[in-house]
């Protein structure tokens, strides 16, 4: 195996990597603001960088969905409202090397004609990662990056650096963008999407892009494109991802590794293996939301497009691995009570849904359970899928379905009948 | 328009300011900033903002500083209320002065989350979701932090994070939480304290209601060597 590539994380280790006189200065954003905007957006399609979020959107189509848009302003959004469990890997780049992401972010503006953009943190972060990004923001408006006529190239942003407080459901964009206007996170019916008019930031056409993905742009524009996207493994999925290893190994962290990667290497080349005394038992492979793989699945490449053949989920890179001493019905109860608890209530299948799946589960392992119970978390899993607003009933439904599919025994070890 | 809405968190007539003179000057100054980060004719988008700024002065969010957050951003009671009810770093009755939030997401879960949290309930005398009697500690559960990487992780009052916790460095922790006094809270109603030994947990039969405290203090009986934790709702 080749030294794998350093892109996202290259600055990490040094000794106070989020300094701008760490990072350097800005020559990707030089490059991109003598490039016309469409050139950038070009550039980033033929890159194959897809949404880091969770969705695996393209994220050049994104732009030029907002590109073709005539109302203006337009607006870009981001979001570092990272709190599905198991990921954590936002808060390292925002601790780390927050100038990074802040050169794609101006890139990113630059590239769909935006001169406002916010960031929206978690509450969470406001003492920690959050001040690192707001000194980081202070300082390229220090040094010119951000502010009027940026490097005299005529061209404006004004970058601000918002928080929330404390709900997971800000995760999903419309959500988030109704918070960003001051209210409850309730996500909004789509269409209009956020990228056309009526959908966006105050009705305008935003792109709404996830913190690892602008960060990438530095990268795209310095190296090309095209070279981008030979460093993913599989076709249509470009460049590197950071992956969020957590769980039961030897050393969890965030990894950069190629888009594609196997969850074996990822365990053993990149997490040290399981912990001493453990074997694999299940795997994680894109956050809580995404559906269950067993251990024989661990050679399944790590892309957006292979997991979804496979009826999981590459999501936002949050990969656990559990080992034998979990059993997959407590792991359930304990997933299936935080979607009850963040479901925002406004979708009865996914507010009753959540809460009574909940329920079931904690009487399951309460040791209250019957056999029936279980086929009945399964059925109301299905039945909640597809007939909500945003996606978080499926993500309450996926892991629901999938746990029971391949985890059947610890499941029957704990109910009568 | 104001003046025909039904002021409901307030008593009628004018909405008065719930802060010191020192405590108006810090809010007055960060409102000014919070505002100006939107356009002029979208201010009132910085209502999350806002109560950040009265809660990190009050503590909690009294009726009174939820009628006054909306009078000086012109934004209905109902829709303060509203807002101010959704999210949960929101604190809508006093907690303790040093807030202890152990994550019960996966990850931390998978680590030994439930253990950090029974040695904190039999630490401080206290189940989550309840507050000592001096009003010192309050202890709560937590969504996952995005600090999986270390897992169990720890949150202590909203905004600082602890991570890789042991049942010794928690100790260590509250033993520092101790001698810190901590932010005083505005008075309010009496937060939730314990009408129980912690030792009594394990035979839940949900004590009623005594004095202020509301709520159902049971929890759900538990046999499996996993215990399995819950998500604490809102008061």
């Amino acid at each position: 195996m080749t030294a794998p590539a350093k892109i996202l994380t290259a600055d990490w280790d040094k000794p106070e990597s989020w300094k701008l006189s760490t990072y350097g200065k800005y020559e990707a954003l030089k490059k991109a603001l003598k490039m016309e905007p469409q050139a950038i957006v070009d550039e980033v399609v033929k890159s194959n960088l897809r949404g880091r979020g969770g969705a695996g959107f393209p994220t050049g189509m994104k732009w030029n969905f907002v590109r073709k848009e005539t109302s203006f302003p337009k607006y870009l959004v981001v979001n570092a409202d990272e709190g599905e469990p198991g990921t954590f890997k936002d808060r390292e780049i925002l601790l780390r090397s927050p100038h990074m992401f802040v050169e794609g972010l101006i890139i990113g503006c630059y590239a769909i004609d935006c001169h406002l953009t916010y960031v929206y943190c978690r509450g969470e972060f406001r003492e920690s990662a959050m001040k690192r990004l707001q000194d980081a923001v202070d300082e390229a408006y220090e040094a010119g990056y951000l502010g009027k006529n940026i490097l005299k190239s005529k061209f404006d942003l004004e970058a601000h650096v918002v928080y929330g407080a404390g709900a997971y459901i800000c995760g999903e964009e419309t959500a988030l963008l109704e918070s960003l206007e001051g209210r409850k996170g309730y996500p909004r019916l789509k269409p209009p999407f956020p990228a056309n008019a009526g959908g966006g930031l105050f009705k305008q056409p935003t792109a709404v892009n996830n913190v690892e993905t602008l960060a990438n742009l530095p990268p795209i524009i310095g190296m090309g494109g095209e070279e981008y996207s030979k460093l993913g493994l599989t076709p249509k999925n470009g460049g590197t991802r950071l992956f969020a290893v957590s769980g039961h190994v030897k050393k969890p962290g965030v990894y950069e590794a190629p888009m594609g990667i196997t969850f074996k290497d990822l365990l053993e080349q990149y997490a040290g293996g399981m912990r001493e005394g453990s074997t694999l038992k299940a795997i994680i492979p894109g956050g809580s939301s995404s559906a269950i793989m067993t251990a024989e699945e661990a050679v399944w490449a790590s892309d957006f497009d292979t997991l979804k053949t496979k009826k999981t989920m590459a999501g936002s890179g949050a990969v656990v691995y559990l080992d034998q001493s979990v059993n997959m019905a407590h792991a359930l109860a304990n997933v299936m009570r935080f979607y009850a608890h963040e479901s925002c209530g406004q979708c009865t299948p996914c507010r009753e849904g959540t809460a009574w799946l909940s329920r079931l589960l904690d009487k399951i392992v309460a040791g209250n359970g019957e056999k029936v119970d279980v086929d009945n978390v399964h059925q109301i899993a299905r039945q909640m899928e597809m007939k909500t607003i945003c996606a978080l009933a499926d993500g309450a439904a996926m892991p629901a379905k999938s746990y029971i599919e391949k985890f059947r025994a610890d499941f029957d070890a704990l109910v009568r009948g | 328009m104001r003046a025909a809405m039904i002021p409901l968190a307030t008593r009628a007539g004018a909405v008065e300011s719930p802060f010191n003179a020192e405590q108006q000057r810090r809010f007055d100054e960060g409102f000014e900033k919070a505002v100006a980060r939107y356009p002029a004719e979208r201010r009132k988008a910085a209502l999350l903002a806002v109560l950040h700024l009265a809660q990190d002065e009050l503590g909690w969010l009294s009726e009174p500083a939820m009628a006054y957050v909306g009078h000086r951003l012109d934004v209905p009671p109902v829709r303060v209320r509203e807002v101010a009810t959704f999210y949960t770093m929101y604190r809508l009755r006093p907690v303790g002065r040093q807030v202890i939030g152990v994550c019960n997401s996966i990850s931390c879960w998978s680590m030994g989350s439930e253990k950090i949290l029974h040695h904190c309930e039999k630490r401080l005398g206290i189940r989550h979701g309840e507050t000592t009697r001096d009003g010192h500690f309050s202890l709560e559960e937590v969504a996952c932090l995005a600090a999986c990487g270390g897992a169990p992780a720890v949150l202590v009052n909203n905004f600082t994070f602890h991570e890789n916790v042991t049942p010794e460095s928690m100790d260590a922790l509250i033993d520092k939480l101790r001698g810190d006094p901590g932010k005083p809270m505005a008075p309010g109603p009496t937060p939730r304290i314990p009408l129980h030994s912690v030792e009594d947990q394990a035979t839940p039969q949900g004590p009623k209601a005594l004095g202020g405290a509301e709520g159902s203090l049971g929890r759900p009986a538990v046999s499996t060597a996993v215990e399995a934790g819950s998500t604490e709702k809102k008061p």
